[in-house]
């Protein structure tokens, strides 16, 4: 392991914490060590504070683990992770003031659709299941619609999204599509959402049916996929939802460890 | 291939493509992870990609529930989000 921790005390009472890292450490962490032991050490410890203190602590380690986990892999899911942690934890935040007297059921609800948003947002509108999932959130006659607002914050600060309809006739699926299509070649490489040549081939044929279509319902969006945009929409949602687990698994890990404490 | 045109020529290419995308599912899924030299029928990876989505869920509304009732006895408000967000920013 790169980090060390050591723990002076005086009579019981932590006075001064150290950290020791690696100097194969990246650069940027390397930074949010000596940033985060800088702002550890203005602290003046006593016995009231550590607690406090220990959960800074926790939660240093947890996106410390989250970052070194990426690091070693050395792959995209890194910013993925970080673009999911932000959003979630912004999301929360707008949650804050109502949090107080809400009930654990409440509480569930806040926690796991500000997580979902988080992570539909930060796939940044260039999947289908992203915009479908934040279009399913807001839509009109969904009892959650006003808690997905408050998590999404004003409308200045979103994304843009194409609006997607459910149940709208073929015709105008069309021309959001092409919209859609427009506007992510200005942008950057996009997953289309239009349904691809209809016409089935030997192989595509080994995808339809009862499977296919239980596919479809478990994809937010699904039912506007067709042949490779559902199995590339499926490889992004597949990797987001990992991401996701990964995050609030971590979360959970540290947050028990302060309770015992 | 490059001789053929119309129809034909688009869904051999769409065959191509969707066999490699299936195998590409094939590697991201545990259950099938350890038959990477064989590909796996296209069915059997759709029922476990299908089955994989499922327990994913599964796990998210899990820890949601845990998450719901570990955040309500810390201080989540200021402090350490702050602190999360300056990390990250």
């Amino acid at each position: 392991s790169h980090h060390c921790f050591s723990l002076e005390q005086i009579n019981g009472v932590p006075t001064h914490f150290s950290l020791i890292s690696s100097p194969s450490l990246s650069e940027p962490l390397s930074w949010i060590l000596i940033h985060f032991l800088g702002s550890v050490e203005l602290l003046s410890l006593s016995a009231t504070s550590f607690p406090l203190l220990l959960s800074r602590l926790i939660f240093l380690l947890f996106s410390l683990s989250i970052q070194e986990e990426v690091l070693a892999r050395m792959r995209s899911p890194f910013s993925l992770k970080q673009e999911f942690l932000k959003k979630w934890i912004l999301g929360l935040q707008r949650c804050r003031s109502s949090k107080k007297n809400m009930s654990i059921f409440e509480r569930k609800k806040v926690i796991k659709l500000s997580a979902d948003v988080a992570m539909a947002s930060a796939r940044k509108g260039t999947t289908c299941w992203s915009r479908a999932l934040i279009a399913y959130a807001v839509k009109e006659g969904n009892a959650d619609k006003h808690l997905a607002e408050k998590i999404l914050g004003p409308a200045s600060e979103r994304q843009p999204t194409e609006k997607v309809t459910v149940g709208a006739m073929a015709y105008n699926k069309r021309i959001r599509s092409k919209k859609i299509l427009k506007r992510s070649s200005v942008i950057r490489r996009t997953i289309k959402c239009a349904p691809q040549a209809a016409r089935p081939s030997s192989t595509v044929k080994r995808l339809v049916g009862k499977r296919r279509q239980i596919l479809r319902s478990l994809i937010p969006g699904g039912e506007f996929m067709n042949g490779v945009s559902l199995i590339e929409e499926t490889l992004d949602y597949i990797i987001s939802l990992r991401a996701q687990v990964d995050v609030m698994r971590s979360l959970a890990s540290a947050s028990k460890l302060v309770n015992l404490n | 291939m490059s001789g053929r045109r119309s129809g034909s020529a688009v869904s051999s290419i769409s065959d191509d493509q969707i066999t490699h995308l299936v195998f590409k599912l094939q590697q991201l899924i545990p259950e099938l992870c350890a038959r990477r030299s064989h590909k796996a029928s296209s069915s059997k990876v759709l029922q476990e990609t299908c089955d994989y989505i499922r327990n994913l869920h599964k796990e998210i509304e899990d820890l949601s529930d845990r998450l719901s009732q570990l955040l309500a006895s810390i201080d989540t408000d200021n402090d350490q989000a702050a602190i999360v967000r300056s990390l990250l920013m």
